[in-house]
């Protein structure tokens, strides 16, 4: 399947920054950064006001008012959505294939996964930190537990996954795009604010050992490490 | 073309089912169809886990372009697999990398990361939650109408008929079968005209409806005229939602001993 972006730009490599609009807390937008971040792509992130985000001139870029959404100059493309992002920057400059395979039943594989991630992980997690942060005053329990069980269940997938194939990436042999597309939702699970709770890492490790390893090693690698520090000093305000 | 592909379904009667079998009989693409039993928990067993790791319909089996079969879960990448491979000419889709392309991509995601489970939740606590929570069924309805609103005003402004490029394509066909079925998640379709006409128009599509009707014949705009049944439906389907909550929970739970 040739893609024609790259077809035009004889697989391009990005001379302007590629702008990032993102957002201090939410992981979605730094799931993106360390997309670029492992391509070594250039960027600017723009952090935006929660307040910016649902009028112009944002709007026009993102009619979902959401972050994170792009801008490449080098193409002109605007893009919104997480998945889509990750799905066009790799198909317009992982010209290497260094984190997907563009061919074979694999690049098939791997878009289940980035498809489950952003609908069955990102949704349910998303509700449990929605719960857990901003209703504690209210006795919501059977809200936390239902997506405190899903988020349990995501994991067990994976772990299954994992083991039937006994693989160490969720597709082939090597770190691809749909593993790390996971990787910075675990972030609010096993640090503050511990969605889950500050005992959740303990039972994530003994309870689906193989996803733990996982989550592991991808969050061992520099990109996803790099993106972390940056969210952190975000937050801090530093 | 048919000799080098072998599609079978695995489905049921759900928004999600449907997107495949609609945009199959879009394709004019033969298939075979499973339905899966939620009732029985089918979709947990161990062959279904064997196509779909996450036990969810839809999911798709196919022989791929190497001889080899080829299994996808997921119905925003099946639909992405398909027209990928059985749209030639573009009726559905767009050519790989173009603007359009894009597009067509931002609001798939948009509807499988945003629709798709927004609305979903609204389910949950408007029909099937072991009890009533006010906050979560608020919540859930003013998240779904919000997203409608995006949908509405963006087919206002750009005053095209379908989502992208004035052509019906799986961005289109992915919302179907949800914005169909706003009723059932308690939001009034009525609120958002644009989007309402874009429903008819779809409605109107001779394949949509043949594979609505995929595997179960589609009763939900019956069911929706008819608040006794709605309530019905609602009960028998609460049993088995409850019945996977409990399974899933109960599952978690022995992990931890």
């Amino acid at each position: 399947m040739a893609n024609l972006l790259q077809k035009i730009t004889g697989g391009l490599k990005a001379e302007k920054p590629i702008k990032l609009y993102g957002h201090g807390g939410g992981p979605n937008p730094w799931k993106v950064e360390v997309i670029l971040r492992e391509l070594g792509l250039p960027f600017d992130r723009q952090i935006m006001d929660f307040a910016d985000l649902k009028k112009e001139p944002f709007e026009s870029i993102n009619p979902n008012g959401r972050v994170p959404a792009i801008e490449d100059p080098n193409t002109g493309m605007k893009l919104w959505e997480s998945g889509a992002i990750i799905e066009y920057l790799l198909e317009t400059y992982d010209s290497s294939n260094s984190l997907s395979y563009t061919s074979g039943a694999e690049k098939w594989e791997q878009k289940c996964w980035l498809h489950f991630q952003m609908s069955g992980q990102g949704p349910y997690f998303g509700q449990r930190a929605w719960f857990t942060l901003y209703h504690s005053e209210k006795n919501l329990t059977s809200c936390l537990d239902r997506y405190g069980n899903e988020i349990r269940r995501v994991i067990s997938v994976i772990d299954a996954h994992l083991k039937s194939t006994g693989r160490e990436y969720l597709v082939g042999d090597k770190c691809t795009y749909a593993d790390l597309s996971f990787a910075t939702w675990h972030w609010l699970l096993t640090s503050p604010p511990n969605i889950m709770g500050e005992g959740f890492a303990k039972e994530w490790e003994e309870n689906y050992p193989l996803a733990w390893k996982w989550n592991e090693r991808m969050q061992a690698r520099a990109a996803v490490k790099e993106a972390r520090d940056e969210r952190t000093k975000v937050i801090s305000g530093k | 073309m048919a000799s080098d592909s072998d599609i079978h379904l695995y489905t049921a009667q759900t928004p999600n089912g449907i997107k495949i079998s609609i945009l199959l009989e879009e394709l004019g693409l033969p298939y075979q169809t499973t339905k899966l039993e939620f009732s029985k928990s089918t979709q947990k067993e161990p062959w279904f886990l064997e196509i779909n790791p996450n036990g969810r319909i839809p999911a798709i089996t196919d022989k791929f372009t190497d001889g080899k079969p080829i299994r996808l879960f997921e119905s925003g990448s099946i639909m992405q697999y398909l027209v990928a491979r059985y749209d030639k000419d573009h009726k559905f889709s767009f050519p790989p990398g173009s603007r359009e392309f894009l597009e067509m991509n931002n609001w798939l995601f948009f509807m499988n990361a945003g629709v798709g489970p927004m609305q979903g939740q609204a389910n949950h606590f408007t029909r099937y939650a072991p009890e009533h929570i006010e906050y979560g069924v608020n919540r859930y309805q003013n998240e779904t109408r919000r997203l409608y609103g995006v949908l509405d005003k963006h087919l206002a402004d750009t005053k095209a008929e379908y989502l992208v490029g004035n052509k019906c394509t799986i961005a289109d066909i992915s919302h179907w079968g949800w914005v169909s079925a706003a009723g059932w998640a308690g939001v009034n379709l009525d609120d958002f005209p644009h989007l309402k006409k874009w429903e008819e128009r779809m409605w109107a599509r001779p394949a949509l409806k043949k594979g609505a009707n995929v595997p179960d014949p589609y009763k939900l705009k019956e069911l929706l005229q008819d608040k006794e049944k709605m309530d019905r439906h609602a009960a028998e389907a609460r049993n088995w939602v409850q019945q996977g909550m409990k399974e899933d929970a109960e599952k978690n739970a022995a992990r931890s001993k």
